[in-house]
């Protein structure tokens, strides 16, 4: 699977919805239910599914998709 | 579906993936029993999530929300128990799915638990436990309890759940006087206890502190009694004392260094959102919580029915016979006398086992009656179920006969086609999914969580025996002035028998591989032991060994052979577990008592020297031989009867069966 698909899968479990797609331009706000708890659940779940650890800082500091893949890519996941 | 399904093996496609096809077009029946046909036991927690969602969008929500718990069983991956939640939470409402028990559950912390509660309501209702929940605001448990107009209160529980940490103890890192900040401490808790209990009708269920994996004095530490890592050791001694009956504990403790301290404790999600528990670490408390709760609600289980062939010994004792079931030698049979063990300490505190076996009666009970290395004895099994009938049917017939209900029940069998037989049939019975090699049978039964209790009863037998085991070691310790008062101190028995066809296994494993203590090192095999034992002139001893603590096995074994006058004696050894406790001394005896039976005047003995067997060196001038020649480095020595009289053992007794003084278990 595709980088972008494994993370899409990632979101639909943590966010309990099948029909969500990602585009590299969404935030936060843009998908329902991505609050501070949501995000810490979001975070834990990319961890396990790529088999990555993001930095203390690098948890808090995901600003929208695009940045999140290029985290990915960067940390050997692509 | 024979062809569709042989063309899948060709392509490699997995079951699942046919289903994702199917669910793609929209076939959702289709995708269903394709997923069905991949379910293993126990299936995979994204299968049962798929199963989950097809049966929702089937309108079938009982069949979703039932996929979504059996999540619980597939392993603690917290995203997919987090997405198990959401699933059932929305099917539970839709079917109006009747929880066997409802209950009031406050959850109150120290750190954030918001992703506990859910693992927590899942874990329960795998167990049929519904949870409405209430839970405290970030860390303000003290404010709840303390202040009598709290939500708390307001909501009035059933049970309230201490989430708590070790960060949160006061408990300064270093003490001169530990006691008092220790009774401190533990006053707060005992002192929020009595508060709970004075205002509300909740049962609590403390969590109690794990251990940091971070120790700044090191292994120094353990000699501090004022350090604030030891402090903590002895807190939770010490609200376990206090707790009693009134409050239940969840021993994190333990989870903690169950799961690894590192991964129970992540700093980077300590310091982002004060997890002090983390993620991954929260379903294994939830299910451990759950299933504490569960005991307090009386839900635990309380009677096993066990199969015989290969769960309680290796191989099939209608085929293989007495000395040919595995139990007792070799890695395997020692894992059914462990599992064996294990099961004995589960009846200590009050598990009622069962035998369910298909089976000749008369067969069955065999090694129960007479194979030395069984730890189960006939007394042991409350109902003993043997013959061709269906399990289901044996097992709701042990039921009734013992006038519990089938939710009591838990069946433990190493065939998977019999648990599933039994899971279709008697879906109240609960069954436990023995892995494939029996080393693992021990640990999956103590990973079994239904077994938990929190009755008086219980407890107080537990705590009975850790006193009697304090007071015998207090004892050994007085005792240990004298190396005879020591030995006597362990009320040592021997068993010694002529090898019979049972033991030859056990006996032929102890001649192939004891190096140490050893005389001759002649390598007898099974059929020259055979032969031994058929032959008249032959003498052969086996020797089993107890103390008031442990029972040895069989553990020395000796061979003679009868001349004329003198007994000659052509194998001697001992296991290595037991040197240095005088066994070799009672194997004389014994043997002085066989040829004194058989009109010899004299023993001979052989001493072959080897690499290994030093030890063995001096056994015989030890006991009174004398040496009276030598072959190509082969001593041989020789002890007179008629003038030195038989050797005897003051320090182990020589029993029929063993005796069973009060503290002797």
């Amino acid at each position: 699977m595709e980088l972008h698909d494994r993370l899409e899968e990632v979101f639909r479990q943590v966010f309990d919805n099948e029909a969500l797609t990602l585009t590299n331009e969404m935030t936060a706000p843009d998908i329902e239910g991505w609050d501070s708890v949501a995000h810490i659940n979001l975070m834990f779940g990319i961890e396990q599914a790529f088999g990555v650890r993001f930095k203390g800082n690098e948890l808090a500091e995901m600003k929208n998709i695009g940045e999140l893949k290029q985290f990915l890519i960067g940390k050997g996941a692509g | 579906m024979n062809i569709a399904r042989a063309q899948c093996a060709a392509s490699s496609i997995t079951p699942e993936t046919r289903g994702d096809d199917f669910r793609r077009k929209g076939q959702i029946e289709q995708a269903i029993e394709a997923y069905l046909d991949g379910v293993a036991a126990p299936p995979s927690a994204a299968l049962c999530l798929k199963l989950a969602r097809c049966y929702e969008q089937m309108a079938n929500y009982a069949e979703a929300c039932r996929w979504a718990l059996s999540i619980v069983d597939a392993g603690d991956d917290f995203t997919s128990w987090q997405a198990g939640w959401a699933l059932f939470q929305r099917n539970a409402q839709k079917a109006r799915r009747p929880a066997a028990r409802s209950v009031k559950v406050a959850l109150l912390g120290s750190y954030t638990t918001t992703q506990l509660g859910p693992m927590l309501c899942l874990a329960a209702g795998r167990l049929g436990i519904h949870i409405d929940l209430y839970e405290s605001r970030y860390g303000q448990y003290q404010q709840d309890i303390l202040d009598h107009k709290s939500g708390l209160y307001a909501f009035s529980p059933n049970i309230v759940v201490l989430a708590v940490h070790e960060g949160d103890l006061h408990l300064p890192e270093y003490s001169q006087r530990p006691e008092e900040e220790i009774r401190k401490e533990v006053s707060r808790w005992t002192g929020l206890w009595r508060m709970v209990t004075e205002r509300s009708r909740a049962r609590i269920v403390q969590h109690n502190f794990a251990l940091p994996c971070e120790v700044p004095t090191g292994h120094l530490t353990t000699r501090l009694s004022g350090s604030r890592y030891m402090m903590t050791q002895a807190v939770n001694m010490r609200l376990g004392e206090a707790a009693a009956n009134a409050v239940s504990l969840v021993d994190c403790e333990r989870l903690s260094a169950l799961i690894g301290k590192q991964r129970w404790c992540d700093p980077r999600y300590w310091n982002m959102s004060k997890q002090a528990v983390a993620l991954e670490a929260l379903p294994l408390l939830g299910r451990h919580t759950a299933a504490v709760i569960a005991a307090d609600l009386g839900l635990s289980r309380k009677c096993l029915v066990l199969d015989l062939d290969n769960t309680l010994w290796g191989g099939v004792i209608a085929e293989d016979g007495l000395g040919g079931i595995k139990l007792g030698q070799g890695p395997d049979g020692e894992a059914f006398v462990a599992f064996q063990e294990y099961l004995l300490k589960l009846k200590r505190k009050g598990v009622i086992l069962t035998v369910c076996s298909k089976n000749n009666h008369a067969d069955a009970i065999q090694p129960f009656e007479k194979h030395p290395e069984m730890r189960l004895k006939l007394q042991d099994i409350a109902l003993f179920v043997a013959n061709w009938e269906s399990k289901p049917d044996n097992i709701r017939a042990i039921a009734k006969t013992l006038q519990i209900g089938l939710e009591a029940l838990v069946f433990v069998d190493d065939n998977p086609v019999e648990r599933e037989i039994v899971r279709k049939f008697l879906p109240e019975v609960d069954v436990i999914p023995l892995p494939e090699d029996p080393s693992y049978y021990l640990r999956t039964l103590s990973d079994y969580l239904l077994l938990e209790t929190s009755s008086l009863t219980a407890e107080d037998t537990e705590r009975t025996d850790q006193y009697r085991a304090r007071a015998q070691i207090m004892e050994l310790e007085a005792a240990a002035g004298s190396i005879e008062d020591f030995y006597r101190s362990l009320r040592m028995q021997a068993i010694v028998v002529p090898f019979d066809a049972s033991q030859l296994p056990r006996i032929a494993q102890l001649i192939g591989k004891t190096n140490q203590f050893n005389l001759t090192t002649r390598r007898h095999g099974m059929a020259q032991l055979e032969a031994f034992v058929r032959d008249d002139s032959y003498v052969h001893l086996a020797l089993r060994l107890r103390d008031r603590y442990t029972d040895h096995g069989l553990v020395s074994v000796m061979i003679a052979r009868k001349q004329g006058h003198v007994l000659d004696i052509d194998t001697w050894l001992m296991s290595c577990r037991v040197i240095g406790r005088t066994v070799e001394t009672t194997m004389l005896e014994q043997v002085c008592r066989r040829a004194a039976q058989l009109g010899c005047t004299s023993l001979r003995g052989t001493y072959i020297p080897t690499q290994k067997n030093a030890m063995a060196a001096d056994a015989y001038a030890k006991h009174g031989f004398e040496r009276v020649g030598d072959n190509e480095g082969t001593e041989i020595w020789t002890y007179d009867l008629t003038t030195k009289g038989l050797i005897a053992n003051t320090f182990v007794t020589p029993v029929d069966s063993w005796e069973l003084a009060d503290d002797a278990c």
